[in-house]
């Protein structure tokens, strides 16, 4: 078992998941707390359509995935904002868009391309080092900017009309909050996959809700589950074979399940938003 | 007419709000003056939330102009805003949100602060000072959504303190509330008022409840009907004419008769 951790593909696919982890479940308290839980899920299936296109015409599929996810998540915004519909309902027939592109993508494509595949289901255990620096990178912008306005993204997650009273920018926020939530998705994208990748966002910080009252210690508790699920995935993976993305987020799964039957807030409270 | 002398601190010069194809305020004229208690009274649609709106910056005059701190505040970015601190209807925040009472007070300061600023000590005293004031501070860690509604009230009040402001705004502090958390909430108000010589604009369908305490009531229902003194505004005719119910008005109550129970 211990002989797994010499191999470069396993130490690069632990490096991978504890950034991927960390970095989806820090997200993933404000996405949680801001009730964005349907734009993360339709952001990782632009950003997937993205990718498709890079494979096709022959450019950075990243890099693409990056712009479709913005474009997705700023098109959005910019509706809700005109008051023209809701930010869920934008952002679901965006989501439909984008998949039957990914589709379409995919069906222009000649050949039969394994490296797509491994985009929608996410094999963390073929990251190269490419792909590290590249979410290593990422990872650190989304995270510094995070650190850098945490003050006003709890703010706005707990009441953005109050906070836009007391002088904060809410909607500039707000638009850098989902930019964050695609960065993070494009960097989550090639670890568990477009399907699963949501999961990532949403499941640490539900876990983390159950067992805090506290802004803090929400957040702290999210990176820990978040990175240790990550890791215990693949390592899962790895030593049984399977799919890497499903292992990560059914561990993740289960561990939130264990958090509802050990929460001191009971059944009672949940992630609601009254807004 | 009478002229006063001091000084308004919130100036509406006939001012309109809505929005494209509706009217929610039509010419407003009205000066609210430094350490006046004044209560918005006005049946529902009467635009006392777009009032609040607009003294926040969330809305900026369609026609006229709005001043505050002598300050024309068209610009909604106007640095001004953290001198008022706000009270939110019950109901607009999540009640359930992961957070502290400290925590809650804290985002007070954080419009204070700016961007890329960090609360340090001084900003946890004033939080703790504003919680002190509110009777609040033994539940500094204890969380909000664990609290009762009073307290919630109390310490959301203490959020607006620890933007040390000069004006508190307060839009319907006390429904949802039973009626002793209600006059606890009232009373609370009229000491900070008192105490603190904060202004004070409370927004409120509850009429009995502030008419003793108020310097002045504003009476709106899309115009400003009337404001002055309590005793000049709480008369039957100005009143049926806003809310269109005939009216019982004895001693120190005032009972909209839709509302109103015989006793038998």
């Amino acid at each position: 078992m211990l002989e797994l951790f010499t191999y470069d593909f396993m130490q690069r696919s632990l490096m991978a998941a504890a950034m991927v982890g960390s970095l989806c479940s820090v997200i993933g308290v404000f996405v949680v707390l801001r009730g964005l839980a349907f734009v993360g899920a339709g952001t990782s299936h632009a950003a997937f359509a993205g990718v498709t296109l890079g494979y096709l015409i022959g450019w950075p599929p990243l890099a693409l995935a990056i712009l479709f996810g913005l474009s997705t998540v700023w098109i959005s915004g910019w509706v809700e904002e005109k008051g023209r519909m809701k930010l869920d309902v934008s952002i679901g027939i965006l989501y439909t868009a984008t998949m039957a592109l990914a589709i379409l993508f995919i069906g222009l494509m000649k050949t039969y391309n394994a490296e797509v595949y491994g985009y929608l289901f996410g094999s963390v255990l073929s990251v190269t080092g490419e792909e590290l620096r590249i979410i290593g990178g990422l990872a650190i912008l989304v995270l510094g900017l995070i650190v850098a306005f945490s003050k006003e993204l709890y703010f706005i997650a707990f009441d953005q009309e109050m906070a836009e009273a007391s002088g904060i920018p809410a909607r500039r926020i707000f638009f850098l909050l989902l930019t964050l939530v695609a960065l993070t998705v494009v960097v989550a994208l090639k670890t568990v996959g477009a399907i699963l990748v949501f999961a990532m966002i949403l499941i640490p910080a539900s876990t983390a809700y159950q067992l805090t009252h506290s802004l803090r210690t929400l957040t702290l508790y999210s990176v820990i589950i978040g990175a240790s699920t990550s890791l215990g995935g693949v390592i899962l993976s790895a030593a049984w074979d399977v799919p890497s993305g499903p292992a990560i987020v059914l561990l993740a799964t289960a561990v939130f399940f264990i958090s509802l039957l050990a929460s001191p807030k009971g059944f009672k409270a949940g992630p609601g938003h009254t807004h | 007419m009478l002229t006063d002398s001091r000084q308004p601190i919130i100036r509406f010069d006939h001012a309109s709000f809505g929005f494209p194809g509706v009217i929610a305020l039509k010419d407003i004229s009205l000066s609210i003056y430094a350490g006046e208690f004044v209560g918005v009274i006005g049946p529902n649609g009467s635009g006392k939330t777009t009032l609040c709106r607009a003294v926040l910056g969330l809305m900026a005059p369609m026609e006229g102009h709005l001043h505050i701190f002598d300050c024309a505040c068209e610009q909604l970015r106007c640095h001004h805003r953290a001198k008022i601190g706000y009270l939110p209807q019950k109901g607009v925040v999540d009640r359930n949100f992961p957070v502290t009472v400290l925590e809650t007070v804290m985002m007070g300061r954080y419009g204070a602060l700016g961007l890329f600023r960090r609360p340090g000590a001084k900003d946890r005293e004033i939080a703790m000072d504003a919680l002190t004031h509110v009777a609040m501070d033994r539940h500094k860690d204890t969380a909000l959504g664990s609290l009762s509604g009073g307290q919630q009230q109390r310490v959301f009040i203490a959020r607006a303190l620890a933007q040390q402001p000069k004006v508190l705004l307060l839009d319907e502090p006390t429904t949802g509330l039973d009626i002793t958390m209600q006059h606890n909430v009232i009373e609370l108000v009229q000491h900070l008022h008192d105490e603190l010589k904060l202004t004070v604009l409370l927004i409120t369908h509850d009429i009995n409840m502030i008419r003793s305490r108020v310097d002045r009531l504003v009476l709106l229902k899309t115009w400003l009907y009337a404001a002055g003194p309590p005793s000049d505004v709480l008369k039957p005719d100005i009143l049926s004419q806003v809310y269109g119910k005939d009216l019982v008005i004895s001693g120190k109550d005032v009972v909209i008769v839709e509302d109103y129970h015989h006793p038998h």
